[in-house]
C-alpha cells in the first residue's frame, strides 16, 4: 500500500472523477489516509526509556521502580481479560495521551473505555511504601482511576498478593476507607491465587461494611472458597445469595463441583435439581463433573441420576463434546459388575450401528406430533401476526385447495433455491436437471416457485418451463410472497414419506416457533425429511444427500446407549448434526 | 516543590477552564519539577531496602476500626426490607461495583426496573437511565458555563458601556413563529397531503412508541419551517392511545393548536385509493420521481428489532400502491438498515418536493450508512468499486463480494474469473 506513488494517486483521483462519484469530503480523506499512509510503527526498545527518565519527558511511572526483567511477552495473560494486540505496538515507556479525555462526552463513558487505554501499565514487583504509591498516582494521567487500573494490571500479570496489599494499605491510610470495586478487584486477585484466608478476611470486611453484595463478588467468593478445604462455607454463602437473588450458574457450578469432588454426590444432585427447578441452565462442565467424580461407584440411586442427565441431553438435543463423551464412556466402563463396553463409531446411512448392529431410532414423528407441528407451522410461520406479511389469505386458500386436490406428493422442491445451484447455468436449466434427476423414480413432484418464473426471460425459457410442467406439478406464488412456508406446509400435509428439497437451513422459520419444544420437533422433522442438493463436477448429474433415516439424539434401549458427540472446537449450528457416535453396550 | 505543585493544581482545578486547557497548563508547568522529583525518587529507590517493613495487613485494621461504629448503628435496624428498598440497595451496590447504574432513581423507574422480565433487560434499562442521567448532568454543566460566560461578557460590556445602534429591526422568534404558522395554515388549505399511519401501536414497545412520537415531533417542526409545507394528516389515530399520551407529553398545551389534521379514520376513507402510495423499505417497487398529485403514506413506527414486512402487509391488505426510496440506485450502501427515521423521511420528501433533486434529497440519509453518491447505476461502477474496496479495506475479492451481496442482493455480482 505504501508503494503508491504520486502519479498513481492522481490516476486514482482521475478514476474517481471519471465515474462521477461524489464522496463526502471527510470520507475521501480517510480513504487516502487509509491507503497511502505508512502504518509502520517502530517498536521502540524497552531500555531506551530508562535513560530518558532524566530528561523532561513525561515518563511512565513504572520505570521508577520496576527492573526491566519481566518482558511483556513472558507474562501469560489470563483468558477473558481483554488484551488487544494493539497495545503491544505501543512503545512501552510512553503513555499515549489522547486529548479527548477532557471532553465531557468521552469522560462520561467512564472507566469502561479507559480500562482499555491503560492496559499497558506495569504493576511493581515489590510492595511499595505509601509515598511511593502517592508518587505513582501523581504521575498517572487520571489519578481518580489509578487504583482500578493498577489492580487490573495486577490481575492480568498475576502479581504477588503483597503488592496489592500495600496498595490497599496506602488507600486505607489516605481515605480511611476502601471502595467496593477496589475490594472486588483485590478479591479477584486472591481467588486467582487461591489465598483462602485472604478471601475470608475480605468477606468479613465486606459483610460488615455493606448490607448486601452483588453477584460478581458472590461469584468470586463462592468460586474461591469452593476450591479450598473450606468448601462448605461456599454452600452457606450460596444459601445467603438465594435470599437476595437467583444465584448464577457459575455459583452453582462451583458448589456442585466442590460437593462432587468430596464425594458428596447426593448433595451435588440436590443442588443440580434445585438449579433446574430455578430455570438456571447448567453448563456442560457441571454435567461432566458428575460423570468424572462418580467413576467406580456402585450405587443404583446414583446410576439413575446419571442416566437422568443423559436423558436431559436427549430432551434438549444437546451433543456432548469429545472430553465430556470420554468422561461418560469411562464412567460406564468403571461401573463395578456393570460389564459396559464403549466404542467410538460412525453410524451407517441406513441407521445401523456397525459395532452392535443395533438399528437406531427412526426420525419419524408420531401422528400426534405431526398434526401438532403442521398446525403450528400454519399458525405461527404462515399466518404469524399478519397473514399479509408472508402471503395473503386468498393466495393461501388457493394453495391449500391446490394441494388437497393433488395429494400426496413424494417430494416437494423449492424451485427458486434449486435453480441457483450452478451460477454459470441458466436458472431454469438447473431446475430442469433437478426435476429430471428426481422424476426418474416415478415420484410425484411438486415444485414451488414465484410468478416471475412464468415470464419468458434470459433465465427462464418458456419451452423448458413447459417441458418441466409435464413432469411435475407447479405452484407459483406471488412475487412478494414467501415460498418457503408453502414448502413446509405441502410436505407436512403429504405425510411421513414426503421429503423436501432445498439448501436453505430454515432458521428463520424455526425462529417463528415460539416455544423450544416445537422448535426441537421442527428440527427433528427437518433432519428426517430434508434432501440437500449439491452439484457434482461432471456435467449434468446431480448428487443429493438423502435425509437421515435415523434420529440423531442420545438414545437407549436399556442395555445399549448411543450418544452422538462433536469435536470440541467446531461449533455446530443447530441444523448441523454430528456424525460421530459413542456406542455403549452391556455384555 | 510538592506543595507548590499542589497549590498550582488546585488553582487550575478550581477555575472554570475546559479540561483540555487545564491539561496543557499541567504539561507546561510541571514537567520540570516532575523530572527533578523523579530523579530523586530513583536515587531513593536503590536505598529503599525492605529495612522499613510495611505492615501489609494494615488496611484491614483501618477498615475494621472504621466499621465498629457503623456496625453498631446498623444492627438496630429491622432486618426485613420492602422489595423496593431491597431493589434500591441492590442498585447502590451495583453502582459501587462500577456498573452502569444511575445515581438517583425515582419510584416509578424503580418499579419499571423491577418489572423487567430478565437480567439482561434490567441491565439495559439501567444503562439507559445511566446515560440519560449523564447527559442531563453534562447539559446542566454546559448551561452553567454559558451563564458564567454571559455574566462576564455583561460585566465587560457594562464597563465599556457602549450603546448599540442598529438600523435593523430585530426579528424575534415569535415573529418567525407567526410567519411559519401562516404558511402551515396555507398548507392546510392548499398543501399536498402527507399521511402518518398511526396504527402500529400494538407492534411496538413503550420505548419505541416514545421514540416514534419524538421523531414525529421533529418531522412536524421541520415541515412547518419549510418553504412549502405538506398538509400533515395523522390517520388511524385513537384518542387516549399511547401515542396520544406521548404527544401531549411532548407538545403540552400546543397539541390543540397544531396546524395538522388528526383523525381516527383510515386514509382509505379520506382519500381516493388510486392516489395513495405507501412508502415502505420492503416494497418491490422503487420510487423514480416525486409525484405532486399523489398522497404519500409513512408508517409511524420505530422497529428496533427489524420487523420486516409489517407496513408492506398493511398496504397489501388495503390494496395500495407501495414504493421504496431508490437508495440502492443512488447511494453506494455500506452498512445499516435501509429503513430511515421519520424525520429523515420527511426531510427527503420536502427536498424532493421543492427541488426534485435526488442528490440533494438523499443528503439526509445518515452519512455512516453509505460511502458515496453515484449518478450512474451501481452495476456500471463495478470495477471502480472493487478497486476502492480493496484499497479501503485491503480485502480480497471474496470479502468485497460478500459485503456487496449483503447490500445489493440481486444486482451486484462479480464476474467469476
Amino acid at each position: 500500500m505504501a508503494l503508491f506513488s504520486q502519479t498513481s494517486q492522481q490516476g486514482f483521483q482521475a478514476l474517481l472523477w471519471k465515474c462521477h462519484m461524489f464522496w463526502p469530503v471527510s470520507r475521501c480523506r480517510q480513504l487516502f489516509a487509509a491507503s497511502f499512509s505508512i502504518p509502520n510503527r517502530e517498536k521502540i526498545n524497552y531500555l531506551s526509556f530508562m535513560t530518558s527518565s532524566s530528561t523532561a519527558l513525561p515518563v511512565d511511572p513504572k520505570e521508577t521502580d520496576v527492573l526491566p526483567t519481566k518482558k511483556r511477552s513472558e507474562i501469560d495473560c489470563k483468558e477473558g481479560k481483554g488484551w488487544d494486540e494493539e497495545t503491544k505496538e505501543i512503545p512501552e515507556g510512553k503513555f499515549r495521551f489522547s486529548s479527548s479525555l477532557g471532553a465531557a462526552k468521552k469522560w462520561s463513558m467512564s472507566h469502561v473505555q479507559s480500562r482499555h487505554k491503560f492496559s499497558n501499565v506495569q504493576p511493581p514487583e515489590k510492595p511499595l511504601q505509601a509515598e511511593e504509591w502517592n508518587k505513582l498516582r501523581e504521575d498517572f494521567q487520571s489519578p481518580e482511576i489509578f487504583e482500578e487500573v493498577m489492580l487490573n494490571s495486577m490481575i492480568r500479570c498475576n502479581s504477588p498478593i503483597d503488592v496489592a496489599k500495600s496498595l490497599l494499605t496506602h488507600l486505607a491510610k489516605r481515605n480511611g476507607d476502601i471502595a467496593y470495586n477496589v475490594l472486588v478487584k483485590y478479591l479477584t486477585l486472591c481467588v486467582q491465587q487461591g489465598q483462602v484466608s485472604e478471601i475470608r478476611d475480605v468477606y468479613d470486611i465486606m459483610k460488615v461494611r455493606f448490607k448486601i453484595l452483588e453477584s460478581g463478588a458472590y461469584n468470586l467468593l463462592i468460586r474461591g472458597l469452593s476450591n479450598s478445604d473450606q468448601w462448605r462455607m461456599a454452600l452457606t454463602l450460596l444459601e445467603e445469595v438465594k435470599k437476595i437473588m437467583i444465584p448464577s450458574r457459575t455459583c452453582y457450578e462451583s458448589c456442585i463441583k466442590a460437593a462432587s469432588r468430596h464425594q458428596e454426590m447426593k448433595l451435588a444432585f440436590e443442588l443440580y435439581d434445585e438449579m433446574l427447578a430455578k430455570d438456571v441452565i447448567p453448563t456442560l462442565d457441571v454435567l461432566q463433573s458428575f460423570f468424572d467424580y462418580s467413576r467406580g461407584m456402585k450405587d443404583a440411586e446414583l446410576q439413575k441420576e446419571l442416566f437422568g442427565i443423559l436423558l436431559y441431553l436427549r430432551d434438549n438435543q444437546i451433543y456432548p463434546h469429545k472430553t465430556f463423551m470420554r468422561s461418560i464412556k469411562l464412567w460406564f466402563e468403571s461401573i463395578p459388575g456393570g460389564n459396559w463396553r464403549g466404542r467410538l463409531t460412525n453410524i451407517k446411512d441406513s441407521g445401523q450401528c456397525p459395532v452392535c448392529n443395533h438399528q437406531l431410532e427412526d426420525s419419524n414423528l408420531t401422528e400426534e406430533e405431526y398434526s401438532n407441528l403442521s398446525e403450528r407451522i400454519v399458525r405461527d410461520v404462515i399466518h404469524g401476526t399478519d397473514t399479509f406479511r408472508k402471503t395473503s389469505p386468498q393466495e393461501f386458500e388457493a394453495f391449500q385447495t391446490f394441494v388437497e386436490n393433488r395429494l400426496p406428493f413424494d417430494i416437494v422442491i423449492d424451485g427458486l433455491n434449486v435453480s441457483h445451484i450452478k451460477s454459470r447455468k441458466m436458472q431454469c436449466e438447473n431446475l430442469f436437471d433437478a426435476v429430471n434427476c428426481l422424476a426418474k423414480e416415478n415420484a410425484r413432484l411438486l415444485v414451488l416457485g414465484r410468478k416471475h418464473m412464468l415470464i419468458n426471460s434470459s433465465n427462464w425459457k418458456r419451452e423448458i418451463m413447459k417441458e418441466m410442467q409435464n413432469k411435475a406439478d407447479f405452484f407459483f406464488a406471488e412475487n412478494i410472497s414467501e415460498d418457503d412456508a408453502f414448502l413446509l406446509y405441502a410436505t407436512l400435509r403429504s405425510g411421513k414419506h414426503c421429503k423436501f428439497v432445498t439448501r436453505d437451513f430454515l432458521r428463520d422459520h424455526k425462529a417463528c416457533l415460539p416455544d423450544s419444544l416445537t422448535r426441537h420437533l421442527f428440527r427433528k422433522w427437518q433432519r428426517g425429511h430434508q434432501i440437500v442438493f449439491f452439484p457434482s463436477a461432471e456435467g449434468r448429474s446431480m448428487k443429493f444427500l438423502p435425509a437421515f433415516h435415523y434420529d440423531c439424539v442420545v438414545q437407549t434401549t436399556g442395555d445399549t446407549w448411543h450418544i452422538p458427540y462433536k469435536d470440541v472446537f467446531e461449533e455446530k449450528y443447530s441444523y448441523q448434526v454430528p456424525r460421530k457416535w459413542l456406542c455403549i453396550q452391556q455384555k | 516543590m510538592q506543595s507548590a505543585n499542589m497549590l498550582l493544581r488546585k488553582t487550575v482545578r478550581s477555575s472554570v477552564l475546559p479540561f483540555a486547557a487545564q491539561h496543557r497548563m499541567q504539561k507546561d508547568l510541571f514537567p520540570l519539577s516532575r523530572a527533578l522529583s523523579l530523579s530523586l525518587c530513583l536515587k531513593q529507590d536503590k536505598s529503599c531496602e525492605p529495612s522499613e517493613k510495611l505492615d501489609l495487613d494494615e488496611w484491614k485494621k483501618v477498615m475494621k476500626s472504621g466499621l465498629q461504629e457503623e456496625a453498631s448503628e446498623t444492627v438496630s435496624e429491622p432486618k426485613e426490607l420492602s422489595s423496593l428498598a431491597a431493589a434500591r440497595e441492590t442498585l447502590e451496590i451495583w453502582r459501587l461495583a462500577g456498573r452502569a447504574v444511575p445515581e438517583n432513581i425515582c419510584e416509578e423507574e424503580l418499579k419499571t426496573f423491577m418489572e423487567c422480565p430478565s437480567k439482561s433487560a434490567k441491565k439495559k434499562y439501567l444503562k439507559y437511565l445511566h446515560l440519560k442521567e449523564l447527559q442531563k448532568k453534562n447539559d446542566k454543566r454546559k448551561m452553567d458555563e454559558k451563564r458564567e460566560r454571559r455574566l462576564e461578557a455583561q460585566n465587560q460590556a457594562s464597563k465599556t458601556d457602549e450603546t448599540k445602534k442598529s438600523s435593523f429591526v430585530c426579528m424575534w422568534s415569535s415573529t418567525m413563529d407567526k410567519a411559519y404558522s401562516w404558511r402551515a395554515a396555507q398548507s392546510m388549505i392548499f398543501g399536498q397531503p402527507l399521511v402518518f399511519d398511526m396504527s402500529y401501536e400494538k407492534e411496538m414497545s413503550v420505548r419505541e412508541v416514545t421514540n416514534t412520537v419524538r421523531q414525529i415531533v421533529l418531522s412536524e417542526s421541520c415541515n412547518r419551517r419549510s418553504v412549502d409545507p405538506f398538509h400533515i394528516h395523522f390517520c388511524n389515530f385513537k384518542d387516549d392511545s399511547l401515542y396520544h399520551r406521548e404527544f401531549i407529553k411532548q407538545y403540552r398545551e400546543a397539541w390543540g393548536k397544531l396546524l395538522i389534521t388528526v383523525t381516527d379514520q383510515c386514509y382509505t376513507e379520506i382519500f381516493p385509493k388510486d392516489k395513495l402510495i405507501y412508502l415502505t423499505a420492503d416494497s418491490p417497487k422503487v420510487m423514480k420521481t416525486f409525484d405532486h398529485d399523489k398522497i404519500y403514506i409513512v408508517g409511524s413506527m420505530v422497529d428496533k428489532s427489524i420487523k420486516t414486512g409489517v407496513s408492506l402487509a398493511r398496504a397489501k391488505r388495503l390494496g395500495l400502491e407501495t414504493a421504496a426510496l431508490p437508495l440502492d440506485k443512488y447511494l453506494l450502501w455500506s452498512t445499516g438498515a435501509k429503513n430511515l427515521t421519520l424525520d429523515q423521511m420527511i426531510h427527503i420528501l420536502l427536498t424532493l418536493k421543492d427541488t426534485a433533486d435526488w442528490k440533494k434529497a438523499l443528503e439526509f440519509v445518515p452519512k455512516r450508512k453509505y460511502c458515496g453518491f453515484v449518478s450512474k447505476p451501481v452495476k456500471e461502477l463495478k470495477k471502480t468499486l472493487d478497486l476502492i474496496n480493496i484499497l479501503k479495506h485491503g480485502k480480497g475479492r471474496e470479502e468485497v463480494q460478500k459485503q456487496f451481496a449483503k447490500s445489493y442482493p440481486k444486482k451486484y455480482k462479480l464476474k467469476q474469473k
